[in-house]
């Protein structure tokens, strides 16, 4: 028996160690890359120092080229440990040379840096700023919100042909005026979701009293303390009777606070896993492929977990919860 | 609820010449209770999947701009009983924050510092975009990118960057539309790039084009023309001037209100073009008005101080005039010269 408990012991030691390993472990996809990255730094390192380089940046550089050499070496006998070693050798080594370079040309390119300045371009900024647009303008679709960007698209236009005509004091101008148009569009945006998410969050808090009840009444057969059951019955009230977002987050927050207290959580993950294998099937029974068969089956599976965990039979609604995992993942991956 | 725990060494009384007696025949059997350690293990192993499946990161992906700010796009999978959630973002200093839960509903969010929370509402997939200027900092011609990630990453470069240091190994490297794109994995990482000196270092570089030049052709470019072209002119305005003033003063007035009122007559009047653009807006109008009463030409600076608009908003009425076909606009001494057009054109 100790020896099978021994062995079982170093089995489940072992299985934990290596899973938690995987993550870490590193996949060199294309070990060929390291040579890449390698190479383009040593040439461009190459192509900075001069006759006028001090000699240890000469012999740095010498160093590294010996590391990318040696890389290439160990990578065409596969020796993947050897090659990350030299890899990270070589770029050690490269980005010591930039900075010594980069010390040496501080005095000019400060000077750059200044004569830069007085005249930015802009480039950047607007091409953060049009990505924002777009999420916006994607939100704005979603929440069928009539919002006119067309002001909005002009100017961004007209900020594009100031910058490709160097017109860059201009084109920074625009750019004021486009963030003064992205803050009225915004706040129009977050009104028209601040509609929509009143109504998410009463469903949100439609679905929670339901767990709520599940809770207490699972709660009431065991024979918890009456007043506890009292503190989350007195919770329940004041979530049904909140109706505004802000107000839904404080009273839930109030709820997973007795809960915690009074040790009252076992039930919150499982049914937080039963709401995410719900979208999961919601999600597969929408996709084009999948046997409407299977689906019932994992349907059937789900509404039993449903019932075991009602009854308060946490253990057999988690068994079947990894089943249902299972039989969810074998659906997915046949797609 | 909290039992306290009783080391098991104090159970045992001290030997009375104090010395502790410590039995190393079956330790094990006294310190591990073997099948309990395994029924916990087992435990905490079933327990492994569930826990890591909320609040997981699904993708992370950063873009890096010229300027030394990134984007980041960052979509979690988190516990959908969660009527809140709070998220790291990497350095306080955010712009253009967006969260969306899994629908793509805008999500209601608070930005602290570096934390922002964010209203879920049940969304058991979220996915935040923001702009960040706290990862990349720059010594000389040297940009130097960190980052601690908390998972997998990828990573875009920017236009015309060369990696010349790393402390981090990428697991794949692709090229989109000429940027490098990493694949690195989470944990602490460095990278240091200087961007290439044959293009500058901006991304979309101004379409301007420099003045190209053949070897095998002789130069004659614009100011070769106007060194020339220039005297000449000068030495034929001056012989023209020199016959005119022998001509009578009174027919030299003639002249001038004859050009003058060709000039206006040249240009097409004010009614027609609202006739035939009924769509201009008012305010346009108005600029039209006054180049037409200002003999069909105005500076760009005239309008502006006419109308007191600010700069940008009347290059964008000239512009939009110019698309409608109504105006064209020429440089005068660096300047931008409005003109009436002679006839109406198509519109852009």
């Amino acid at each position: 028996m100790k020896t099978i408990a021994t062995f079982g012991l170093l089995i489940l030691v072992a299985s934990m160690a290596l899973g938690g390993m995987t993550s870490s472990v590193y996949a060199q996809d294309d070990p060929e890359i390291l040579i890449k990255i390698a190479k383009g730094a040593e040439k461009q390192i190459h192509d900075q120092i001069t006759s006028d380089s001090s000699d240890k940046v000469k012999r740095l550089f010498e160093e590294g080229k010996d590391h990318v050499d040696a890389l290439e070496k160990a990578l065409r006998s596969d020796n993947m440990e050897s090659a990350r070693e030299h890899f990270l050798s070589a770029m050690k080594i490269f980005k010591e040379i930039s900075r010594h370079l980069a010390v040496s040309d501080a005095a000019p390119q400060a000077e750059t840096a200044t004569m830069s300045t007085a005249v930015k371009d802009p480039t950047n900024d607007l091409q953060r700023l049009q990505k924002y647009v777009n999420s916006l303008k994607t939100i704005a679709k979603k929440h069928d919100a009539s919002i006119d960007f067309s002001e909005l698209d002009e100017l961004f236009t007209d900020a594009r042909k100031q910058i490709s005509d160097h017109q860059f004091e201009l084109a920074l101008e625009t750019l004021r005026e486009i963030k003064g148009e992205i803050v009225k569009i915004n706040k129009e945006l977050r009104e028209e979701s601040s509609k929509q998410e009143t109504q998410r969050a009463k469903d949100y808090a439609q679905k929670y009293l339901e767990q709520l009840d599940r809770l207490i009444e699972h709660a009431k057969k065991q024979g918890v303390d009456a007043e506890i059951i009292e503190k989350l019955e007195k919770a329940r009230e004041n979530l049904s009777s909140a109706d505004n977002p802000k107000e839904i987050v404080k009273e839930i927050r109030k709820i997973m606070s007795i809960k915690d207290q009074f040790e009252l959580t076992k039930s919150d993950r499982l049914e937080s896993r039963i709401l995410q294998v719900e979208k999961t099937l919601l999600r597969l029974s929408q996709a084009d492929g999948v046997d409407p068969k299977d689906l019932e089956d994992t349907r059937e599976t789900l509404a039993s977990i449903k019932r075991h965990l009602s009854e308060g039979e946490f253990d057999t609604a988690n068994e079947l919860l990894r089943d249902l995992a299972r039989q969810l993942q074998e659906i997915k991956n046949s797609l | 609820m909290n039992p306290e725990i009783v080391p098991i060494h104090r159970k045992e009384s001290l030997r009375e010449d104090g010395m502790l007696f410590v039995r190393t025949e079956g330790i094990l059997e006294t310190m591990v209770n073997a099948p309990l350690v395994i029924a916990g293990l087992m435990v905490i192993a079933l327990t492994i999947p569930i826990q890591t499946s909320f609040s997981s990161t699904r993708t992370l992906d950063l873009t890096l701009y010229s300027d030394g700010s990134a984007h980041i796009t960052y979509q979690l999978d988190i516990d959908p009983l969660e009527p809140d959630f709070e998220v790291n973002l990497f350095g306080p200093s955010v712009d253009n924050f967006v969260a969306v839960g899994e629908n793509g509903f805008l999500l209601s969010s608070e930005i602290t510092d570096d934390k922002v929370t964010i209203d879920t509402f049940g969304s058991s997939t979220i996915t935040i975009d923001y702009d960040i200027h706290d990862l990349i900092s720059k010594e000389g011609r040297v940009w130097t990118f960190s980052l601690n990630s908390p998972t997998d990453y990828s990573l875009l470069m920017p236009p015309n960057s060369i990696i010349v240091g790393m402390d981090a190994l990428p697991s794949n490297m692709d090229l989109v539309n000429d940027q490098t794109k990493l694949e690195l994995g989470s944990g602490l990482s460095e990278i240091n790039y200087i961007f290439g000196t044959v293009t500058p270092p901006v991304t979309n570089p101004p379409v301007t084009n420099p003045p190209i030049t053949n070897p095998d052709q002789p130069t004659f470019d614009a100011s070769t023309f106007a060194l020339i072209g220039i005297p000449v002119a000068a030495a034929a305005a001056g012989a023209i001037i020199a016959i005119k003033k022998k001509q009578t003063k009174s027919s030299t007035l003639q002249t001038a209100t004859v050009s003058e009122t060709k000039t206006d007559s040249d240009a097409i009047d004010t009614e027609t073009i609202f006739n035939l653009r009924p769509e201009i807006r008012e305010d346009d109008k108005e600029i039209i008005k006054f180049i037409s009463e200002n003999g069909g030409q105005a500076l760009e600076s005239e309008l502006r101080k006419k109308f007191l608009q600010p700069r940008t908003t009347m290059w964008r009425a000239v512009k939009r005039l110019e698309r409608q076909g109504i105006i064209e606009i020429t440089k005068k001494d660096l300047q931008n010269l409005v003109k009436l057009k002679k006839e109406l054109e198509e519109e852009e």
